[in-house]
């Protein structure tokens, strides 16, 4: 038997941390049970575009002990409740929708999408089910400063500095879960005859050996992809953006209001991110160099921004929209970009670091000898999950009526997978609801198809089920709750900015 | 003319503070903040529990008066029915204002207050321009408070950091079958305590904080009391 007692994280970027962080707090690294090492290269520069979190952050942050008030002081943290999606649907200046982070009013008891169909109100469907949407358009934070830390008003996730963020939990790994760091260069690989990696050399500090390596080496792929040599499956046929122009955009005084959501700008051949830290914005534009150049690119950004743009720095991202074929392989798992990396439509990338780092924490293989049922499980389990992310962030682009080339190439059928094609002609006749969404893996609820289909004016034709909706009754409760919500959210919630500054001044309690 | 002032032995010669007044003004507060000095003298009526302040969210200690936001269940028929009224009530209108440096506290009054007056009431100052006694006994009251909100805030981030608080879950049903959720307060969590190693026990006996922890505790019978009360208003 080879029990697995050490674990190796190659490479410090947010994936690095947080997954050396959730391994060792959750198996006692501190008192002496499984050692986790991480190996930061000293010369290769984090990617840190990972600005944007889910609710799921909060569970995560405290699992591994770091509490909310030190987050965001440190992290130069903002609330986020969701995304709103401007110009998505034919381009106008009144065209937006929300996808907030709280499930509609009463769901999954009640799915209230097909008495919206029967009577909106002329209301949206966003703001005829959720109250978030009018949280966030009147710029109020999710919480109160009475709220106790990580606990909501509304659900809530994180915008942050992704530099900072790494810097905060490099610290409590070194300092309070007792990850050994080691500052230094890798310079092979060595493995054993079946495969397995036995320890990777470094520049300065010798063979590091264990049982069991984690690839977050970003891009490079250092284990996953250079020595395992595991394909790298490419989904630029069902994303297209390949770029993003990344910038970050200081507020114009120090009182300005911090937008509580990130904002999501269609543009011609691509769309703009727009994320309120509390000290600056991120503003970035995803787009396709088939369908645009890079100069034409900067103008629009230099658009959106504003003639500020000059004075600051902008830096370009090539995006190779795809994962690895597999994560996990003999004695190695890839967490983060060096697992696969999609365009930020969806703040992907942070949560399925998280979820890797869960898995890998969770089910932690005890010896050598059950590692590969487990590698098996955590393919199976990740390659569902790519394929749902990337099936949500298609439906964004099929459902436009945007003309450009852009969003015309976007809805040709062959870039749209089979079974999100099959969705959506069932979703014609039965709003989506949880017997879609079935596996114990799903990464979006129900509701989330359900904000972005009727967001964007899709139509579900529920005339040949009417008698089955039998809750009418119930449904008009359930809105009419919804307004109640609203006005009490709005009566109780401090603006954005005025909490943020609350938390600097004197934090959330603990209880 | 200024409300907020220092106080002045020539300004406010003619100055009286009506006592009965001075205890009107709490007849709609339904909580006020004490200091670990008065526990003892408190736990005999009064819950002692804990609450947020609202702009802050930082925990104070509170003597509750009653459920409702403007109740007051101890205000009673025109008068304060109980043995000892905390010192926010009666230390009333006067409050320690900054002097001239910073280490420097000088008595105020708020000279808009109702219960100052011309007529009738305690003088502040005698004919010659001395202290009365009772201006004495609120400078006493004043550097109680000060001296014993500051140890409060201690004590609390004492309580804090052994995560000895824990929010309360008060359901009460009234006479007249009303129920009522009670929302915001907090008081010690029983079982942590119990569970507290021997060494944050020792320290907290070494501060001399484990009497007013156990009086917090006790002082929560008078929930009971409260809600008797208030029942014996409803009939």
């Amino acid at each position: 038997m080879t029990p697995v007692q050490s674990v190796v994280v190659v490479g410090g970027g947010t994936a690095g941390w947080i997954t050396a962080a959730r391994i060792a707090a959750g198996h006692n690294t501190k008192s002496g049970g499984v050692r986790v090492t991480l190996i930061e290269s000293p010369s290769i520069p984090t990617i840190g575009v990972g600005e944007g979190t889910w609710p799921t952050m909060r569970n995560t942050l405290r699992k591994i002990g770091i509490a909310e008030t030190q987050f965001i002081r440190e992290c130069d943290a903002a609330f986020k409740q969701g995304a709103k999606f401007a110009r998505w649907v034919n381009g106008g200046a009144e065209d937006f929708y929300y996808h907030p982070l709280v499930l509609p009013q009463g769901f999954p008891k009640i799915n209230l999408a097909p008495y919206w169909h029967q009577d909106s109100s002329g209301r949206s469907f966003s703001s005829a089910v959720c109250f978030q949407e009018a949280v966030c358009e009147h710029g109020l934070a999710p919480k109160l400063i009475t709220t106790p830390e990580y606990a909501g008003v509304a659900n809530y996730a994180y915008h942050l500095n992704a530099g900072k963020f790494a810097e905060l939990l490099q610290r409590h790994c070194v300092e309070q879960l007792g990850v050994r760091h080691v500052l230094d260069d890798v310079t092979a690989v060595n493995a054993a005859p079946n495969g397995d990696i036995t320890s990777v050399a470094t520049a300065a500090n010798g063979a590091i050996g264990g049982e069991l390596f984690v690839d977050c080496t970003g891009f490079s792929a250092l284990l996953i992809g250079k020595h395992f040599g595991v394909p790298f499956i490419d989904r630029s046929d069902v994303l297209f953006v390949d770029n993003a122009l990344a910038v970050q955009v200081p507020y114009d005084d120090t009182d300005a209001p911090v937008a509580c959501h990130t904002i999501s700008t269609a543009q011609a051949a691509g769309w703009i991110w727009d994320i309120g830290l509390q000290s600056r914005r991120g503003v970035g534009y995803v787009y396709s160099s088939r369908h645009t150049d890079h100069e034409a690119a900067l103008s629009t950004l230099r658009e959106y921004v504003g003639p500020k743009l000059e004075a600051l720095s902008v830096r370009r991202i090539p995006i190779r929209s795809g994962h690895r074929r597999l994560f996990w392989q003999n004695n190695c798992v890839a967490v983060g970009l060096s697992g696969g990396f999609l365009e930020p439509l969806e703040a992907s990338a942070l949560v399925l670091v998280e979820l890797a780092a869960e898995m890998i924490t969770e089910q932690l293989p005890p010896c050598r000898e059950v590692m590969d049922v487990l590698a098996r499980r955590f393919n199976q389990t990740f390659a569902y999950r790519w394929d749902r992310i990337i099936d949500f962030l298609k439906l964004h682009y099929l459902l436009s009526q945007r003309d450009e080339p852009f969003w015309r190439d976007n809805r040709t059928a062959a870039s749209v997978p089979d079974g999100l094609q099959e969705q959506l002609q069932l979703w014609r006749y039965c709003p989506p609801g949880d017997h879609d969404f079935t596996s114990n893996k799903e990464v979006f609820p129900a509701a989330s198809y359900q904000y972005v289909l009727y967001g964007m004016g899709f139509r579900t034709e529920t005339r040949w089920h009417a008698h089955t909706m039998r809750q009418a009754d119930r449904a008009r409760e359930q809105f009419q709750q919804n307004d109640r919500v609203i006005q009490q959210a709005l009566a109780t919630l401090p603006k954005h900015r005025e909490l943020l500054r609350k938390v600097q001044q004197y934090g959330f309690q603990t209880v | 003319m200024n409300r907020l002032v220092a106080l002045n032995s020539a300004a406010h010669r003619q100055l009286r503070v009506d006592q009965a007044q001075v205890l009107a003004q709490a007849a709609q507060l339904n909580m006020l903040p004490v200091v670990l000095g008065e526990f003892l003298k408190l736990c005999v009526q009064y819950p002692i529990v804990l609450t947020k302040n609202a702009a802050t969210g930082r925990f104070s200690c509170i003597a509750l008066f009653g459920f409702d936001k403007h109740e007051n269940l101890f205000w009673q028929q025109g008068r304060w029915d109980a043995i000892y009224v905390p010192l926010q009530v009666t230390r009333q209108p006067f409050f320690l204002g900054d002097g001239a440096n910073d280490q420097d506290k000088v008595v105020c009054i708020d000279t808009q207050n109702v219960a100052v007056t011309q007529t009738h009431g305690e003088l502040l100052f005698d004919e010659h321009g001395a202290e009365t006694g009772y201006l004495r006994q609120v400078k006493q009251m004043l550097a109680a408070l000060l001296e014993g909100e500051q140890q409060t805030e201690r004590f609390v981030g004492k309580l804090l950091a052994l995560e000895l608080i824990r929010p309360m879950r008060l359901e009460i049903e009234f006479v007249d079958r009303r129920k009522q959720r009670v929302e915001g307060l907090y008081s010690i969590d029983e079982e942590r305590l119990k569970g507290l190693p021997g060494e944050s026990v020792a320290e907290l006996h070494a501060l001399d904080w484990l009497a007013p922890l156990y009086t917090m505790l006790a002082s929560l019978g008078h929930i009971y009391s409260l809600v008797q009360r208030k029942n014996q208003c409803l009939l």
